[in-house]
């Protein structure tokens, strides 16, 4: 019996609990990121549509900032992956700025195409969100669309600065860490970028 | 004056994120998922966290088969115990076929005639 005991005892080896133990990290760390993935892809989203003024660009660039971040970014700690995530999408949406800039230029000596025929009719594209009533739903289209179209006028990064503090809730620390500049930039773009908003939008809203 | 305003936009931004079509939250969603699978996945090795305790309880059941000794249990011989076999071996009555070799063709006729 002795022996059993001993064999049992070497069988159960330090690698398969450190194995075990990794699993679950894994686990949990999987959870974690499905859970702030969720929590920020909406808001993503919007920040990437008002840079890029194109829905499946957006969505390129969300995606792509996902990937990057559990690629790379997985193991750091959670409360740093908010500030990492808006950094990568930020250099991701400026880069497809300047791709889609110099892609201008070369698409300027070439015949005009008709955008609408690349468009595949999507039954989910139909699919509405949620409905709060004709009358707040009418104001509200208003609102958004005359914020949206303000929003999407300003700078690149008073629109960085003012999409990340406002819009996303990051404070001026995080933010400079997603913008990659100081705080006191950070303060000047989103002061800067307020002025020009209810410059534009001060009678509506 | 500046803080109504900011809370404004900020209202009116979150309505705008809520009212995402069916198509982009799918594709979010995708997104979410193409990302979270580049993780390594812990389920395909599920089995071996098993293998220990799988290991143990046949060892378990090894030393348990070695230690009860040889089985107890040959199957019994339909209502014949081994000193009643002893004793229709060493009976001097019985026919001997083996050393009446001569009588071979007697028993054979015998059979037959019972069989008819």
């Amino acid at each position: 019996m002795t022996s059993f005991v001993t064999l049992a005892g070497v069988y159960s080896t330090p690698d398969l609990d450190g194995e075990r133990s990794r699993d679950q990290d894994l686990m949990t760390t999987s959870r974690a990121l499905d859970q702030f993935l969720s929590s920020v892809e909406k808001r993503a989203f919007k920040i990437a549509q008002l840079g890029l003024r194109n829905d499946d660009d957006a969505l390129d660039a969300v995606q792509d900032s996902m990937m990057k971040l559990v690629q790379s970014y997985a193991s750091r700690a959670v409360d740093e992956w908010r500030p990492l995530f808006y950094r990568i999408l930020a250099n991701r949406i400026r880069d497809m700025q300047r791709r889609r800039t110099v892609r201008g230029r070369i698409m300027a000596w070439l015949p005009v195409r008709d955008a609408e025929d690349d468009q595949e009719s999507d039954p989910m594209a139909q699919v509405p969100s949620h409905d709060p009533g004709p009358a707040k739903r009418l104001e509200l289209d208003e609102a958004i669309g005359v914020l949206e179209t303000a929003v999407a006028e300003l700078p690149p990064r008073q629109q960085q600065a003012f999409l990340l503090r406002n819009f996303e809730g990051l404070d001026v620390g995080e933010t400079a860490s997603a913008m990659g500049c100081s705080e006191g930039s950070v303060k000047t773009h989103y002061f800067r970028a307020l002025e020009n908003l209810r410059a534009k939008l001060g009678e509506v809203f | 004056m500046t803080e109504s305003f900011e809370k404004r936009t900020q209202e009116v931004l979150e309505e705008s994120a809520g009212r995402l079509d069916g198509r982009t939250r799918s594709r979010l969603t995708q997104a979410r998922h193409a990302a979270l699978a580049q993780l390594p996945n812990p389920a395909r090795n599920w089995w071996r966290s098993y293998v220990p305790a799988g290991a143990a309880a046949a060892m378990a059941v090894l030393a348990v088969v070695i230690w009860s000794g040889p089985p107890s249990g040959t199957l019994p011989m339909a209502g014949v115990s081994p000193v009643e076999d002893m004793e229709l071996l060493s009976d001097a009555e019985a026919p001997d076929f083996v050393a009446d070799g001569d009588d071979l063709e007697f028993y054979e006729w015998a059979a037959g005639e019972v069989e008819s």
